[in-house]
C-alpha cells in the first residue's frame, strides 16, 4: 500500500525524480529541508543548503538562472515571501529570473509554531509584485504536476505547500494542465447552480468538496494557480458555472484572490472565506489555529447559508 | 573557452588606452550629471576606474559577469560599457529622460547588465550566484561585484559573505570601492567600517588592499590565484578626477550646468 506524501515531501520527491534527466535544475535549501533529503541523496553535486540566508539565496538562485540552471529554491512561506520579499520582487518578478520558489508552511499549515512562522500573506505580497505564477496546488499528485510544470517553464514561480497535510488531488484530465480551472464533477449536472465554491489551497479544497458533495446547488471550481494573469484566464469559465461565487482561501482577505476577483468580475458578487483579520495567537494543529480563526467547514456552512438566506428547499 | 561579446564601433575604440577610456568615461559622467535629472557622481567618479579595468580584464569573456552593485553609480556602468563599445548610444544623450532606458540605476534591459541594482546588497548575492553557476558548469568564468564601503552596512552583504565561504567560491571577486562617503556624510561619521580587511579575513576572503585609481595596480590585484574568494578594497577619491567634487561627501549626487561640465571636462584632459 502507497503512502500519500504531503506537498513538501512531494516536491521534494518529485525533483529528485526529474533531475535524473534534466541536468539543468538545481535544488537550493535554507537549512529547512531536514534531514535524508532525496535530491540530496541521489544528486549530491546539485543540491546546496544556503544555511538560514533567505534573501541572498534567492538573488544567488537569479544568478543560477541567467547561467542556464533552473533553480528551485525552498524554505517556509514566511521567510520566502516575507524575509526575502525584495529579492523576489526583484530578481524574480521584475527581471523575471528563471527561479522556482517553493514554499512549504503555508497559511497556519505550521499550527503550533506559532505566528512567526504563519503565512497568511503572502499570496498578496507575491502577486503585487507581477510576472510571478503562484501555485497552491491540493495533494499530492497536483503537487507533481505542478513541480514538473514550473520544471518546463521559463517562468518564475511562487509554489505555496502546507506543513504535513497529506490529501489526494481531484481526478484531472492528463492533458489538462494545472494552470485550468478544474471544475469537480457534479452528480447533477442540470441543476443551475446558486453559488461556485472557489478553492485555494489544500485545506479549502478539502472544505469545498465535502460541501459540494452534500448540496447539489454548489459547484466547486478549484484554482491552483493564483496569480494574476491566471485569475483573469478563469473569469470566461468562471461565469459559464454560477451566477454568484465564493471564495474559499487560508490567507487574509486583503489581496486574496476573491479581492482580486471581484475586480475581474465586477458585475457578479464574489464573496471570501478566509482567515479574517486577527492574529493566529494560539497553538494546536492546522485544522485547530484555523477553527480559531474562523475558517472550517461549519463557519463555511454558515456563511453560505448567510447568503443564500437558507440551504434547503433549493 | 573564451567567448566574444557583441561591441559597438569597434575600430573607434579599438586603440584606446585603459587611461584614455577612463578619461572618456569621465567625461561621459559629467554630461550625464549636466542632464536635467544630475546623477550621482561622487561615486561614479570613485567608481570608475575599477569598472573600466574590471571590464579591460574580464570583460570579454561570456563566462564572467561583472555586476556594478553600488548600482546609484549608473552613470560610471554605463560610461564604462560606452567606452567599451558595449552600448548601442551614447547615455549621456538620454541619461534619465522619459523613455530612455539609461535610467538612475542600472537597467537590465540594456546590453551588458544582465541584473538590475541599485536596493544595495543584492548585485554581491547575485555575483556569487552566477559564480556558482560557473564552477558547476566548469567553464573557468568568474562572478566580478563591485560595490561600495557605506554598502558594507547592509545585512545582505555579510549573508552573502558567509554562503560564499561556505561555497568555498574562489571564483568570486568582491571589489569595493572604498570612497569613504555615503548618501547622508562620511561612513566613518554614520557606521563606520572598522577593521574591514580583518572581516574580511574572518570570512575566508584574501584580501589585497590597493589604491582604486592605479590602473596597472587594479589590473594586478583583481586576480583569483588563491584557494580563497578575493576581497580588493580599492581606496579611491569621491569626485576623483574633478577638483571641485574630490573628497567632498556633499558630491554624492548633483546637477550641474553645461558651462560648468565644460569646464570640468577640459580640466580632465
Amino acid at each position: 500500500m502507497t503512502t500519500t506524501l504531503s506537498g513538501r515531501e512531494t516536491y521534494k520527491d518529485e525533483l529528485a525524480k526529474l533531475a535524473e534527466t534534466e541536468q539543468r535544475i538545481i535544488c537550493l535549501e535554507a537549512d529547512l529541508g531536514g534531514k535524508n533529503h532525496p535530491f540530496q541523496i541521489r544528486h549530491p553535486n546539485r543540491f546546496l543548503n544556503l544555511g538560514i540566508a533567505e534573501l541572498a539565496g534567492v538573488d544567488i538562485a537569479a544568478g543560477l538562472a541567467e547561467a542556464g540552471y533552473v533553480p528551485f529554491i525552498s524554505t517556509f512561506a514566511a521567510f520566502a515571501a516575507l524575509r526575502a520579499a525584495e529579492s523576489v520582487k526583484l530578481s524574480m518578478g521584475y527581471m523575471g529570473k528563471n527561479v522556482k520558489l517553493v514554499a512549504p508552511y503555508g497559511g497556519v499549515s505550521g499550527g503550533w509554531f506559532g505566528t512567526t512562522h504563519h503565512a497568511l500573506e503572502d499570496i498578496a505580497v507575491i502577486q503585487s509584485f507581477q510576472n510571478i505564477r503562484i501555485a497552491c496546488p491540493h495533494g499530492e499528485e497536483e503537487t507533481r504536476r505542478v513541480i514538473r510544470e514550473a520544471a518546463a517553464s521559463a517562468e518564475p514561480y511562487y509554489i505555496r505547500l502546507s506543513r504535513n497535510d497529506a490529501f489526494e488531488s481531484l481526478p484531472r484530465a492528463s492533458q489538462r494542465s494545472c494552470r485550468d480551472l478544474l471544475v469537480e464533477e457534479r452528480a447533477a449536472p442540470d441543476v443551475w447552480p446558486r453559488l461556485c465554491l472557489i478553492s485555494v489551497g489544500e485545506q479549502a479544497t478539502e472544505l469545498c468538496m465535502k460541501l459540494a458533495e452534500e448540496y447539489d446547488f454548489i459547484v466547486h471550481a478549484h484554482a491552483c494557480y493564483v496569480d494574476s494573469q491566471s485569475l483573469k484566464a478563469y473569469v470566461e469559465p468562471l461565469k459559464a458555472l454560477a451566477d454568484r461565487f465564493l471564495v474559499v482561501e487560508e490567507h487574509r482577505a486583503t489581496g486574496g484572490t476573491a479581492s482580486y476577483l471581484a475586480l475581474l468580475m465586477s458585475e457578479y458578487p464574489v464573496h471570501s472565506h478566509n482567515c479574517g483579520e486577527q492574529w493566529p495567537t494560539y497553538g494546536g494543529t492546522h485544522a485547530e489555529v484555523l477553527a480559531d480563526l474562523g475558517f472550517g467547514l461549519e463557519p463555511l456552512r454558515r456563511q453560505i447559508q448567510s447568503l443564500l438566506g437558507g440551504l434547503d428547499g433549493i | 573557452m573564451e567567448q566574444s561579446v557583441p561591441v559597438y564601433r569597434e575600430q573607434e575604440l579599438s586603440d584606446l588606452s585603459l587611461a584614455d577610456r577612463a578619461r572618456e568615461a569621465r567625461k561621459l559622467i559629467i554630461d550625464m550629471a549636466a542632464a536635467p535629472t544630475g546623477c550621482h557622481i561622487g561615486g561614479s567618479l570613485s567608481v570608475i576606474d575599477l569598472l573600466v579595468v574590471a571590464y579591460a580584464k574580464y570583460g570579454h569573456d561570456k563566462n564572467n559577469s561583472v555586476i556594478l552593485s553600488k548600482g546609484h553609480a549608473a552613470a560610471a556602468l554605463y560610461a564604462a560599457l560606452y567606452v567599451y563599445g558595449r552600448l548601442p548610444t551614447n547615455p549621456a544623450e538620454s541619461y534619465g529622460r522619459q523613455g530612455s532606458l539609461y535610467t538612475g540605476h542600472p537597467n537590465h534591459k540594456l546590453p551588458g547588465i544582465p541584473f538590475a541594482t541599485g536596493s544595495l546588497g543584492h548585485g554581491v548575492a547575485y555575483a556569487a550566484g552566477w559564480a556558482l553557476a560557473q564552477r558547476l558548469q566548469g567553464s573557468g568564468g568568474l562572478g566580478i561585484a563591485i560595490g561600495g564601503d557605506g554598502e558594507l552596512q547592509e545585512g545582505l552583504i555579510w549573508e552573502t559573505a558567509q554562503i560564499v565561504q561556505a561555497q568555498s567560491l574562489t571564483n568570486f571577486i568582491y571589489i569595493i570601492d572604498c570612497n569613504g562617503g555615503q548618501n547622508d556624510g562620511y561612513v566613518d561619521d554614520i557606521s563606520p567600517i572598522r577593521h574591514l580587511k580583518e572581516r574580511f579575513e574572518a570570512f575566508g576572503f584574501a584580501v589585497r588592499e590597493i589604491d582604486g585609481h592605479r590602473h596597472d595596480d587594479i589590473f594586478s590585484a583583481i586576480t583569483t590565484d588563491s584557494d580563497k574568494p578575493l576581497a580588493v578594497l580599492a581606496r579611491t577619491v569621491k569626485g576623483k578626477g574633478v577638483a571641485a567634487l574630490e573628497g567632498n561627501p556633499d558630491a554624492h549626487y548633483a546637477k550641474i550646468p553645461a558651462n560648468l561640465a565644460r569646464r570640468w571636462k577640459v580640466s580632465l584632459s
